[in-house]
């Protein structure tokens, strides 16, 4: 008999196979990205169905497969982020992160891949953080985990950034630039500090001003996602 | 043609269903996402009329859920919802990834409206 293996996983994609089965692709925190067969869950009674659900974190046994396919033996839902679905928009920019996690991760994922997208799910199933932050730390955290943090710390050529001066971004150098009138300024930096670390997006709602520093600082970083790419 | 009406309201659902059934249309109704999906599943809808805010399980993951079904994935979709089109921050990735085939809002859609674009989505027959 074949070793059963458990973890832990959030389901990124579903597709159906045949009558009954569908595959099922999860990010793990320790197994990488899985795709695994689950048979019978169409079936409206399948003790699977409720286990598999979108937007949730579940424990699973699987057993491994010959080929990139193992088989889901059983699974048991650990947390729901079930207000999420209570909002057309949470529910459409939650289907979105999925998607663009699932295409960062095409290559062998690390675990806090698995944590990004459990923190994003807090995030859309509390009411009280806004979509545009959560769309904004998403992009951020998906840079810095794919290795292009921009530098926030100094100019190309060294020099700290300092409160007083105005900078417009180089893409080429992935820095600030100092320039008289430019559009960012201490404020923006300083959240941008915090939106790349590791702070969630619960903390990142209440920083002073957040909804004015998040609209000025998202087209910058939606601009860093498209040329990294 | 069948028509998998997905609508909440069985008030709301009885009159739309009287008003294509007296275009010759066959009209299953569900109440809910999940309802929708085993209905679907027994059916075989040709157009699905589908209102985003339901109990439990929304419109949109009754979407990506039926679009997920290699069967279900050009069925036409026809979105007719009390949620503001204009309020819809993706509406571009319901027409482009989910392929719905129109968004009505429904304070502003006749039922004899509803009947000719469920019309022009449904199959064309011989």
């Amino acid at each position: 008999m074949k070793p059963q293996h458990v973890t832990t996983g959030i389901v990124l994609t579903r597709v159906d196979y045949g009558e009954a089965d569908r595959i099922i692709t999860l990010i793990t925190p320790d197994a990488g990205k899985l795709r695994l067969m689950a048979k019978g869950v169409r079936r409206v009674k399948s003790k699977l169905a409720g286990g598999v659900e979108l937007f949730s974190v579940t424990n699973i046994t699987y057993i491994k497969g010959r080929g990139d396919i193992g088989t889901l033996v059983s699974s048991r839902l650990v947390t729901h982020y079930g207000h999420i679905v209570q909002s057309i928009d949470r529910t459409m920019l939650g289907y979105d992160l999925i998607k663009q996690l699932n295409k960062a991760t095409e290559d062998e994922p690390e675990p806090d891949y698995f944590h990004l997208l459990d923190q994003a799910f807090a995030a859309l199933n509390d009411g009280s953080v806004s979509l545009e932050l959560i769309r904004l730390w998403f992009a951020a955290q998906l840079l810095r985990l794919s290795g292009h943090t921009p530098n926030l710390q100094t100019e190309p050529d060294g020099t700290k950034l300092a409160a007083e001066k105005t900078y417009e971004f180089s893409f080429d150098d992935s820095s600030f630039v100092s320039r008289p009138d430019a559009p960012y300024g201490a404020d923006d930096i300083k959240f941008l500090r915090l939106v790349f670390s590791g702070n969630a997006p619960l903390v990142l709602a209440k920083v002073a001003n957040v909804a004015a520093l998040t609209e000025r600082t998202w087209q910058l970083v939606s601009l860093m996602q498209q040329y990294t790419h | 043609m069948h028509i998998l009406l997905i609508e909440p309201d069985r008030l709301q659902a009885g009159v739309y269903a009287q008003a294509l059934q007296r275009n010759g249309h066959t009209v299953d109704h569900a109440v809910s996402a999940q309802g929708a999906v085993h209905l679907a599943d027994e059916t075989t809808p040709d157009v699905v009329v589908l209102e985003l805010q339901l109990p439990g399980h929304n419109g949109i993951e009754f979407l990506y859920e039926f679009r997920s079904y290699y069967e279900w994935l050009h069925v036409p979709v026809i979105v007719h919802s009390f949620v503001p089109p204009h309020e819809l921050a993706h509406a571009a990735t319901l027409t482009k990834e989910l392929n719905v085939v129109r968004t009505l809002y429904k304070p502003d859609t006749t039922l004899q409206s509803l009947c000719a674009v469920i019309a022009a989505a449904g199959p064309v027959t011989a």
